[in-house]
């Protein structure tokens, strides 16, 4: 059953997503739903703000709980964004770890779609105020109807990803469909994304957001045929 | 993978750059962390032979011999098959090379004897970097309505050059180029200059991007550049041969090449799964297959663009076709080659990653998808695109 304070937490990760950046939004995330720890996906990738990165001395793999210290962690890279940088981590974590704990996974992987459902939403929004202070003839590039059809077609995902998620609390949507969930999304930051001209393909903008949020699906769902 | 229908020179052509590319794909990481690592590879033979494609021999260009015969990269058909071959190898190599690609094809057009002799003569002297700059920083898919100003000379008043340019590719380093701009309004006042850099009002600066980081594209901002009147492309040509219509024939000889290295950028992730995945599931292999199949569906189509252009220069339509195909293909190509590398495969593959990233960016060179079909429908409207027998004005077709 979805409760309040759910509601509340992924509505805050949402917004965040979209008023703040990635950063602030995962950090947000983890901290509501995995407080002091510092969240991996299954083969012990992590995709976190400095500060989640800096501050937790646990590591959480995919759902189960491990000192950080027991871990081999590499640093894989920094991506500079709006909001702050976010940092790609490894952390192979010892074998036979045991304590998987199904509720905190549930709440993490649902709130991660609300987050890019949020990050999606503003590059349809960024994407909308580029076109429309860009001209062509004596109209602008947002009155042309190829260019509405494809933000239309953005806003059709986010409406259907929306309405699968709303009133839905953890646990109770499985893996397979949260992955199609994050591949509308991805669908949807690949067309818009195309939106903003050349502008979408530099470093530190709104097309290196959509490609982190892609990144942030790849590291922490479950491949297909694990499930 | 094969393609039918080129010949054995072409054939040959295909072998040896694919030989060639061995080099840009052992550096194609580097490179994307330090796009300045080119400059101490400028004796890699692709290197070489891309520094001068395009010339002609009439200017002494005397790129090697392959297999008995040679090639100047003059037609879009060679292009397309060098470009398919270096860019499956390594894209950022290819787009970081000095030569005279983009604008070399402009001067084949445009340029009168003269104006040849002097740029040819000097990308023959050493490798030089060139640029083309069309795109301005409020006007792109809209290249028409460009504010660039050329003030004509008056007196002893030499012509000069104001206005603001972006996401040229090379032009932070570049040593000549060619600047679109007006001399007055419309369509007729668009005029090509050639521009040396340094020139003083003259300034280019690299811009970071997410992928092709080898093109290092840059903005340009000019403040009264002095343009000698030797510098005016095609002066001996009507002012309706020289402005818009010279860059829109200009994309259409070059459009079957962006589209050949979206296509390569494709064949690379096709290719990287099939070295790093051993024992494929059934449905992977399925997919593989299914992967293979549209690679080999967009060459066919490239090859054909590229013939047809080469045939009458007007003939840009099937490149559009082509190039939407090939681009769409480079983004799936690539992102489908991550699936088969389980959770992360970006994060533990840098050079998937690096094909993704640089696949995005065949969206936007040289017009965005949008552009490109409204220029298919609009060759299919007029009847320009023959409706029964497209392919009619392509020879491979024969
Ligand atoms: C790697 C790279 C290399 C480049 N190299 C060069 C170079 O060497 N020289 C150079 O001059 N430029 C270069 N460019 C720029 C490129 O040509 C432009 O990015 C391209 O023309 C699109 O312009 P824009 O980015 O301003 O997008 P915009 O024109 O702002 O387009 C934004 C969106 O609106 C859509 N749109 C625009 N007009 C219409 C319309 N009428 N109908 C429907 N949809 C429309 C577009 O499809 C796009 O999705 C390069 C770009 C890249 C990424």
């Amino acid at each position: 059953m979805t409760t309040l304070a759910h509601t509340d937490q992924w509505s805050r990760c949402h917004r965040a997503a979209r008023t703040d950046g990635v950063a602030p939004a995962v950090t947000e995330l983890a901290v509501a739903v995995l407080p002091g720890l510092l969240p991996c996906g299954p083969a012990g990738h992590a995709i976190v703000s400095e500060e989640i990165a800096a501050g937790t001395s646990r590591v959480w793999a995919d759902g189960v709980t491990v000192d950080r210290s027991a871990c081999a962690e590499t640093a894989l890279g920094e991506i500079d964004l709006p909001g702050g940088p976010v940092l790609l981590q490894r952390h192979r974590a010892p074998g036979g770890v045991n304590g998987f704990a199904p509720a905190q996974r549930a709440a993490w992987t649902l709130g991660l779609v609300w987050l890019r459902l949020g990050l999606s939403e503003e590059l349809r929004e960024t994407a909308m105020r580029y076109l429309n202070g860009r001209r062509t003839g004596n109209s602008t590039l947002l009155q042309q109807q190829m260019v509405k059809s494809t933000v239309a077609d953005g806003l059709i995902e986010h409406l259907e990803v929306r309405a699968v998620l709303t009133g839905i609390g953890p646990g109770e949507l499985p893996d397979t469909v949260l992955n199609h969930l994050h591949a509308q999304l991805t669908q949807a930051d690949r067309a818009l994304v195309k939106l903003l001209g050349a502008s979408g393909y530099l470093a530190g903008g709104p097309g290196q957001v959509a490609r982190v949020s892609e990144l942030l699906a790849e590291a922490y769902c479950r491949p297909e045929e694990w499930l | 993978m094969t393609t039918i229908r080129l010949d054995d020179r072409l054939l040959a052509l295909r072998g040896q750059v694919r030989e060639w590319g061995a080099d840009f794909r052992t550096l194609g990481l580097a490179l994307d962390r330090d796009p300045e690592l080119i400059r101490e590879h400028f004796d890699l033979p692709a290197v070489r032979y891309l520094s001068t494609m395009g010339i002609p021999p009439e200017y002494g260009n005397v790129p090697i011999p392959i297999a008995g015969n040679r090639f100047y990269g003059t037609l879009a058909l060679e292009r397309a098959i060098i470009m398919e071959e270096l860019s499956c190898a390594d894209v950022g190599m290819l787009v970081a090379s000095p030569g005279p690609l983009l604008a070399g094809v402009l001067i084949d057009l445009l340029a009168d004897e003269q104006q040849k002799d002097w740029f040819y003569g000097r990308m023959l002297e050493s490798p030089l970097w060139t640029f083309f700059a069309l795109t301005e920083p409020d006007r792109g898919s809209d290249a028409g309505a460009l504010s660039t100003t050329v003030v004509p000379a008056t007196g002893d008043k030499p012509a000069l050059l104001s206005g603001a340019k972006r996401y040229v590719g090379n032009a932070a380093r570049a040593q000549l180029g060619v600047v679109f701009a007006r001399t007055s309004p419309g369509p007729l006042g668009i005029n090509a200059v050639l521009v040396e850099s340094p020139s003083p009002g003259f300034h280019a600066e690299a811009l970071e991007t997410i992928g092709l980081r080898g093109a290092r594209i840059s903005a340009i901002t000019m403040q009264d550049v002095e343009i000698a009147p030797e510098r005016f492309l095609g002066r001996h040509l009507s002012p309706s041969r020289r402005g818009m219509w010279a860059f829109v024939q200009t994309f259409n000889l070059l459009r079957p090449g962006v589209a050949a290295i979206a296509l390569g950028i494709a064949r690379a992730a096709h290719e990287y799964v099939i070295t790093h995945r051993s024992a494929l599931r059934r449905d992977e292999r399925d997919r593989l297959d299914l992967l293979a199949r549209r690679i080999d569906g967009a060459r066919r189509l490239v090859h054909l663009a590229a013939a047809a252009v080469d045939a009458r220069t007007g003939d840009g339509y099937l490149a559009s076709a082509a190039k939407v195909r090939a681009a769409e293909l480079a983004h799936d190509a690539t992102q489908q080659a991550c699936t088969f590398f389980g959770a992360g495969a970006r994060l533990e593959h840098p050079v998937l990653d690096k094909l993704v990233r640089d696949a995005r960016g065949m969206e936007f060179i040289e017009g965005t998808g949008n552009m490109q079909k409204l220029n298919l429908f609009q060759g299919l409207f007029t009847g320009k695109l023959d409706r029964d027998d497209p392919f009619r004005t392509a020879p491979l077709a024969g």
